[in-house]
């Protein structure tokens, strides 16, 4: 079985984006899911584009153009699937991330954890008002 | 709300995007547009990148590096038979240089902008010879802005005639292979 190159954070944050989005993984459906996923960080639709093609020469994802749709002025849509080797690749990424966080947890403890939680909850209710 | 980007706004972007990509990020980019403001700053920051991606996976470093080895011998050896003391001379061998270069950003933008799946004898040539023109174009803007830049028009013409010929043999004969819908020539 063939063994997936390691992958940077973006291009986690970009497979896990296609994942999430299942038939309708394309440039801006995928652009809009990183941004969610790196808020605050905005990200711009180059640097997609980019590490989609890098993501398929490495073989973890791949694409195909759809039939042209009138609201992109007939124009057809590059869509992607994940392939095996990318859910493999993202599967090794969430485990060591698992890793990182129990690993985190174990030193400063639970009580970090609840800060940290109510601190996320604050900063996703401002950003949804 | 979607707007209608101005067509020739549309037009002069599609031209910029190697032909490879040009359908799904022109689509991309009508389907962000909100106004034609957005449309053009959208174009101009993603451009770039998506062109330096679609540079990346069309080109080939070693035979870029044979081809920049062919190219300096080809003008040094131009050189050596026509005007060898431009060879001891100041910036001799820099200068040698300038004309391989720019004959070989003509032909990574030409692998990058080609369209994918298409190859023939006189497609592989076209790369060497825009490179060519590029050349004789780029001297004779050296000749009247920076003439200690631009080589003597014997050089030049021998120089890129035998670079033409030799860059056009190894691209017959190195050519890559294409491996995906985007992939290379």
């Amino acid at each position: 079985m063939a063994k997936p190159d390691s992958i940077g954070q973006f291009e986690q944050l970009v497979l896990t984006a296609i994942l999430t989005r299942r038939d309708d993984a394309y440039g801006v459906t995928i652009h809009s899911k990183v941004e969610e996923l790196a808020s605050p960080k905005t990200v711009s639709l180059g640097a997609i584009y980019v590490t989609l093609d890098r993501l398929e020469d490495k073989g973890l994802v791949k694409s195909w153009l759809s039939d042209p749709t009138p609201e992109r002025g007939g124009r057809a849509k590059r869509c992607y699937r994940l392939e095996a080797l990318g859910e493999r690749a993202l599967e090794e990424s969430a485990v060591t991330a698992k890793r990182i966080w129990d690993g985190i947890v174990e030193v400063w403890g639970k009580e970090w954890v609840r800060d940290m939680s109510k601190e996320w909850g604050k900063r996703l209710g401002r950003e949804a008002g | 709300m979607h707007a209608r980007p101005p067509r020739a706004v549309q037009a002069i972007v599609a031209l910029f995007i190697p032909f490879a990509c040009r359908e799904e990020v022109l689509g991309d980019f009508q389907e962000r547009c909100t106004s034609p403001t957005q449309y053009c700053r959208d174009a101009i920051v993603t451009v770039l990148l998506v062109i330096l991606s679609r540079i990346r996976r069309t080109a080939n470093p070693q035979l870029l590096l044979m081809h920049a080895f062919v190219l300096y011998l080809s003008f040094y050896g131009a050189a050596w038979f026509k005007t060898p003391e431009l060879l001891y001379g100041s910036w001799g061998l820099m200068r040698l240089a300038i004309p391989g270069a720019i004959t070989l950003l003509a032909l990574v933008l030409e692998d990058a902008y080609a369209k994918p799946g298409y190859r023939s004898p006189l497609r592989l040539a076209r790369g060497p010879l825009l490179g060519f023109a590029w050349t004789l174009l780029s001297q004779a803007a050296f000749q009247t802005a920076h003439s200690s830049l631009a080589l003597p028009f014997w050089i030049v013409l021998y120089g890129g005639a035998l670079g033409l010929l030799l860059t056009s043999a190894l691209r017959m004969l190195f050519s890559p292979p294409s491996t995906s819908p985007q992939g290379p020539i």
